[in-house]
């Protein structure tokens, strides 16, 4: 199966970047290589029983912690980290109306 | 004389006896660092002035320059993951591994380029141009972790920090002679660490005999509630553990990876490593694994990679993090910032990760490729069952030439086991790691040990003991 440009434009718009023509077409190759093993992939006797592995082990040990301040950063350090700034607050570009 | 080039425990042993400072070896480390910049490209930056707080003399890293990937957060020096989108990013905060190496006395000297983001395999795609290898500058270092392998094998200094989501610390271990561990996922912390695959991420550690890998590793190892995927274990001296015998050791060989190499003089090499260590009184048996399974590494690991790697760089917008570009809306700005930020390696990666997070694809490819990733996790941990590590060739060839890299990062269907089969380790979270094996025209080759998770002392015992067995340590590639 052979991804269209048209939906490779459409995915990295919903990414929020531009790629070129010579991008998409490197990206159809690649694609037809994931998509070809994936497919094998799905020949794999009973694949669809198994259970998905999300990490490799069982995290212990993280319960939910009391809802306590901790690890906090400085309003200097916070401030310094920003390309623009008025009075205390980081300014960014207009994002309504 | 250069100190730099001895193995760690050396240094050491002249530092508490006065024979030489810690002053002694950052300006040997800066000097060495300075030099060799412009011929093996692999600073992003080089810290001239560094903070020193040694206060155990008595550890052996003390007054010891170490090196960093910089995709660690440092506070209070630049940290650019090697992209033009964090170019400028200045962070506030340290990763947790900077503050314990910091209190274990180490001295960081510099930041290393990597493949940008971590998101490549062959040293080439930071955004200052490819490191090179020391061994001859035509070839790759290897990556993602380019910068931090070179500085160790060029001598600059005798350990370094990398990361390693599919095998960016144990392959180009192996490209550049060193030595590269990467331990059970969740001994050491990964906060501070720009994270590309959550579920995949390790750190990782480079020098030059295991030994010196086991003082580094013991003081980054531990809990830390600042990382949710923390283990919480019971602290562990590797270093004075470290028994390197291999009479009776168990060891697992698998045909299908062995027979995958594509250089006839790395099966030869195998074989070789093979007989020494039958030798020293190791049983060494093989074992069949399913081909379709070990075809199936690098399609699972790009799925789950790429869709992790699509979320987790999200924030990379120019509003939250990075450069911003102008744009006559909020929305435009992000566009031309992501557009101009990001390399094309880069944004194909997030493409193939956000095909496979839509709803209608999720189920056949994201959801399946979990479910292959534990079905290859249990042929190992079964195969575990029956010895104490498997041992295979880290790679099919020698570091490949830098002039054709791109290619090299382009996904085929050509090798599709024998340098990918490293990654196995991230599926399970294993300890992992490459020592030295020989070399192939000069160029280093290694092999790669791998245990069952929390087995890190007794990866380490087998990998000294083969490295004793092999006499390969401590390897400097002078650079002309």
């Amino acid at each position: 199966m052979k991804i269209s440009k048209q939906e490779l434009n459409e995915l990295s718009n919903n990414l929020l970047f531009d790629m070129s023509e010579k991008e998409y077409e490197t990206l159809q190759e690649e694609f037809e290589v994931i998509l070809e093993q994936m497919d094998l992939i799905g020949e794999i006797e009973n694949i669809d029983d198994v259970k998905p592995m999300v990490f490799p082990y069982l995290i212990k040990g993280h319960e939910l912690r009391e809802d306590e301040v901790d690890n906090i950063l400085s309003k200097e350090d916070v401030l310094k980290n920003a390309k623009d700034t008025m009075m205390d607050m980081i300014k960014v570009k207009k994002v309504v109306g | 004389m250069s100190y730099l080039d001895l193995p760690i425990s050396k240094i050491h042993e002249l530092l508490v006896n006065d024979k030489i400072t810690y002053q002694d070896l950052i300006k040997e480390a800066l000097e060495k660092a300075h030099k060799y910049q412009p011929t093996l490209n692999l600073f992003e930056t080089i810290i001239d002035n560094p903070s020193f707080n040694g206060l155990d003399k008595s550890n052996p890293l003390f007054g010891i320059p170490y090196v960093l990937k910089d995709n660690f957060s440092t506070k209070g020096i630049l940290t650019t993951g090697s992209s033009n989108i964090l170019k400028d990013y200045v962070p506030v905060y340290d990763a947790t591994v900077v503050e314990k190496l910091r209190n274990s006395g180490a001295i960081l000297v510099g930041k290393t380029a990597l493949d940008e983001l971590a998101l490549g395999g062959t040293g080439t795609n930071g955004h200052n141009g490819p490191v090179h290898n020391p061994y001859n500058l035509d070839r790759q270092s290897g990556g993602s972790s380019g910068g931090s392998v070179v500085a160790v094998s060029s001598g600059i200094v005798p350990f370094a920090i990398g990361s390693d989501t599919g095998d960016s610390t144990r392959k180009p271990a192996a490209f550049n002679g060193v030595v590269g561990f990467k331990p059970t996922w969740g001994l050491i912390s990964r906060y501070g660490l720009f994270p590309f695959a959550t579920s995949l991420d390790h750190v990782g550690i480079f020098t030059r005999n295991v030994l010196d890998c086991a003082y580094v590793f013991e003081n980054l190892a531990g809990y830390d509630s600042k990382d949710m995927s923390s283990a919480n274990t019971i602290k562990t001296q590797y270093s004075k553990n470290l028994d390197n015998s291999l009479k009776g050791k168990k060891i697992g060989i698998i045909k299908e990876i062995n027979d995958s190499m594509s250089n006839s003089l790395v099966k030869d090499n195998m074989s070789g490593v093979i007989s020494l260590i039958k030798n020293q009184g190791c049983e060494v048996k093989e074992f069949n694994v399913d081909e379709r399974l070990l075809r199936a590494i690098l399609p699972v690991y790009l799925v789950i990679s790429c869709s992790e790697a699509t979320s987790n760089d999200a924030c990379l917008d120019g509003i939250r993090y990075g450069i911003r570009e102008e744009g006559e809306t909020y929305i435009k700005s992000i566009i031309n910032t992501r557009t101009k930020g990001f390399s094309e390696l880069v944004k194909r990666r997030f493409v193939i990760g956000s095909y496979c997070l839509k709803a209608e694809n999720q189920e056949k490819l994201f959801i399946r490729a979990q479910k292959v990733r534990r079905l290859i996790v249990d042929t190992f941990n079964k195969i575990f069952e029956e010895c104490d590590c498997v041992i295979f060739p880290a790679s099919g060839d020698v570091a490949p030439l830098i002039k054709g890299a791109s290619d090299d990062e382009k996904l085929s269907s050509k090798y599709l086991i024998g340098e990918n089969h490293l990654a196995i380790a991230n599926f399970g979270g294993f300890p992992s790691i490459t020592i030295p094996s020989g070399f192939i025209n000069e160029m280093p080759i290694g092999i790669n040990i791998t245990g069952k998770c929390f087995d890190d002392q007794k990866v380490l015992d087998i990998a000294s003991g083969i490295e004793n067995t092999l006499g390969l340590k401590d390897l400097v590639k002078e650079v002309k």
